[in-house]
């Protein structure tokens, strides 16, 4: 056989030795190397190693942040209220060994078992708070309390906890329905006061324009009532002047003029005695007095 | 001993017995492959070896190849030796030592990729609102995005998610329906960096818009109303000011114009006044001069003009205590009768006869013939 032939089947067998005896570590993994059963070693860097084929065995775990999903719970507030709180929990393997121990690598079991972790906490904490400070005001401190306090017994588990977040805190349906209702009551009275302050000044500013309309009109009827009454006097002034140089003529004058104006109608009826001055002559040619 | 030893029986070392007896044949196996490929390369035994080496050399040539990648525009090239991260590669062509030494994996940077949130949330007044939110982002660093953190992209809509119902949570339905949109927005992104930054995701943060805001669709008409209502109270303001912008200024007019009638009353009454006194006096002085007969015709005057333009009746009873018959309200309605159908008053006493009232005229001849008659009879 030529020598290139045995260099091959050589080659071959070292490639198959190696890769029997060597392990690359990535990095997103965490990697637990047993000899026999037993751990033997944890914290592997990134990289390339060797092992003993047969002799030990690797097992690989997620190295990355992992996130716990929880459904949404009930959990009881301080004032007995219900509230729907749904969150999330950013972990990660912390100790190898004591994570494997715990769970033998299963990511559900640990999920699970953490779940409980955090939910117990959860309780305690929400269970100390009014629904205003678990949604608002100490939202913020309940989700690191949590964290800080659940990250004792995480530990147990070999779980490092970086985060847990509320994402839902939300009334059970039946009060949401009960919130829309004063939602909408809260509304209605706005609004209503809103109209009520609107006609309110719509009145006022009708009222003083009323107010100033019958001012004006006062003030006009007075004035024109003033003057009318110049006019009268000024007439009654130049009557008096003028009639009053002849009082008699300017009767006798003035008594035609009304006799002329009173009876100037066919429809006027005068049932006479022919004893006037007019009818002087009527029966006498000479005039009968 | 070894295999090629006389006497040793050409023993095949490997499979124990006889040469060219049963088992897998290696030295023949590669005899034939070296046979095969130096029939392809061309040559004999000596020649197979050449191929050979040359196969082995193409093998190699392939796999040194397979190291060549390309990083496309926009994207970079994380490069893991034996698992352990080396170097990030910009866009264009690079070669990497061939698996299982290095492996490249490219992840896209540049494109932006965007998280759509819709839901209903508490506000600090207990209150709920309806929130369309819109984040957009991209991958700062890809090493970080591959390695920290799985599923990085899920991992920040649940981030995202949680940061708004915290932000929204601490803040009033007023402020968050209305003038908040967009410190409430801010909010979020400051909280949603500060949280990828602290799982190491290697995001950043493009945009965050809060999209729409509103009360949710079950309150709506409430909400609607009472807007509404405000814009009413505008408008009830609004109405009551042309109201008051109409009625003053015709005030305004009407008061001009009774003034102003006024004034003409007072003109036309002295103008009149002035005017009969004129009247007046130019008759006096002429009366002045002639008093007796200015008097007498002024007299006759009137009372003709009186007599003609009226009915008349005449009773020239001298003493006695006769009874008249005076039908007054016969006399009285023949009269307004003939006034009305004759119109004008005339000076005469001839006016047509109408047949069905009896014309007073006539009438009036026979009463005081007849009345003169009766008293004649006396």
């Amino acid at each position: 056989m030529s020598r290139l032939k045995i260099a091959a089947v050589l080659l071959a067998v070292v490639v198959g030795v190696i890769a029997v005896s060597t392990f690359t570590v990535d990095e997103r993994e965490r990697v637990i190397k047993f000899q026999l059963g037993e751990i033997v070693r944890t914290d592997f860097e990134p990289g390339l190693y060797f092992k003993i084929p047969f002799v030990n065995n690797i097992r690989r775990l997620d190295a990355r942040v992992l996130t716990l999903d929880a459904t949404p719970e009930r959990y009881l507030t301080s004032e007995k209220k219900n509230v729907i709180v749904d969150s999330y929990v950013k972990w990660r393997i912390g100790d190898t060994a004591n994570y494997y121990r715990a769970t033998k690598g299963d990511e559900l079991r640990a999920g699970a078992r953490l779940a409980q972790i955090i939910k117990d906490e959860l309780k305690s904490q929400i269970g100390n708070r009014t629904i205003k400070e678990v949604i608002s005001g100490e939202r913020a401190e309940v989700m690191n309390l949590v964290r800080d306090n659940a990250a004792r017994a995480a530990a147990d588990l070999g779980i490092e906890i970086l985060d847990v977040r509320l994402k839902q805190v939300d009334l059970p349906a039946n009060v949401s329905s009960s919130v829309f209702r004063r939602m909408e009551k809260e509304r209605a009275t706005v609004a209503k006061e809103f109209r009520a302050r609107g006609e309110e000044q719509a009145k006022a500013i009708t009222a003083d324009a009323e107010r100033q309309r019958a001012e004006i009109l006062a003030d006009a009827y007075a004035e024109a009532q003033a003057i009318r009454g110049e006019g009268d006097a000024q007439a009654a002034e130049t009557y008096a002047r003028a009639f009053g140089q002849d009082k008699e003529f300017y009767s006798f004058y003035r008594s035609l003029e009304a006799y002329k104006r009173s009876f100037s109608n066919k429809g006027d009826v005068l049932v006479l005695e022919p004893d006037s001055d007019f009818f002087r002559y009527f029966g006498n040619v000479q005039g009968q007095r | 001993m070894a295999w090629n030893e006389p006497g040793g029986n050409n023993r095949d070392p490997w499979s124990g017995g006889p040469r060219g007896g049963k088992g897998p044949d290696l030295d023949d196996l590669l005899k034939q492959m070296g046979d095969k490929f130096g029939r392809v390369f061309g040559g004999g035994g000596k020649g197979s070896s050449a191929g050979f080496g040359l196969l082995l050399a193409a093998v190699a040539a392939v796999w040194a190849l397979s190291g060549i990648y390309i990083v496309d525009e926009g994207e970079r090239g994380v490069v893991l030796r034996f698992g352990e991260y080396v170097d990030t590669t910009m866009p264009g062509p690079h070669w990497h030592m061939p698996y299982p030494i290095e492996k490249v994996e490219t992840v896209d940077v540049d494109s932006f990729r965007s998280v759509q949130l819709k839901g209903q949330m508490l506000t600090e007044d207990e209150n709920i609102v309806q929130v369309d939110l819109g984040v957009q982002y991209n991958i700062s660093d890809p090493a970080e995005y591959l390695f920290n953190v799985r599923d990085a992209d899920l991992t920040l809509r649940a981030a995202a998610e949680s940061a708004i119902r915290e932000v929204v949570g601490k803040s009033s339905m007023d402020f968050a329906l209305t003038q908040g949109r967009s410190e409430i927005a801010a909010r979020v992104r400051t909280l949603l960096q500060e949280m990828m930054d602290g799982y190491k995701a290697g995001i950043l943060i493009r945009t965050v818009n809060l999209q729409d805001a509103q009360p949710p669709e079950a309150v709506q008409a409430a909400f609607e109303d009472a807007i509404k209502a405000r814009e009413d109270e505008q408008r009830f303001i609004n109405e009551a000011e042309a109201y008051a912008n109409e009625i003053i200024p015709r005030a305004r007019g009407n008061a001009i114009q009774q003034v102003e009638e006024a004034r003409a009353y007072r003109a036309q009454v002295t103008k009149a006044a002035e005017g009969e006194a004129e009247r007046f006096s130019k008759l006096y002085a002429e009366y002045r001069k002639a008093p007796e007969v200015t008097r007498e015709r002024l007299y006759l005057d009137a009372v003709e003009s009186v007599l003609t333009n009226s009915s008349k009746v005449m009773m020239d009873v001298e003493g006695g205590n006769n009874i008249m018959y005076l039908p007054l309200d016969k006399i009285v309605s023949q009269a307004s009768g003939a006034a009305a159908t004759s119109g004008m008053t005339t000076g005469g006493d001839t006016t047509r006869r109408p047949q069905s009232t009896p014309s007073t005229a006539a009438n009036d001849n026979n009463r005081v013939r007849d009345l003169m008659r009766s008293r004649e009879v006396r």
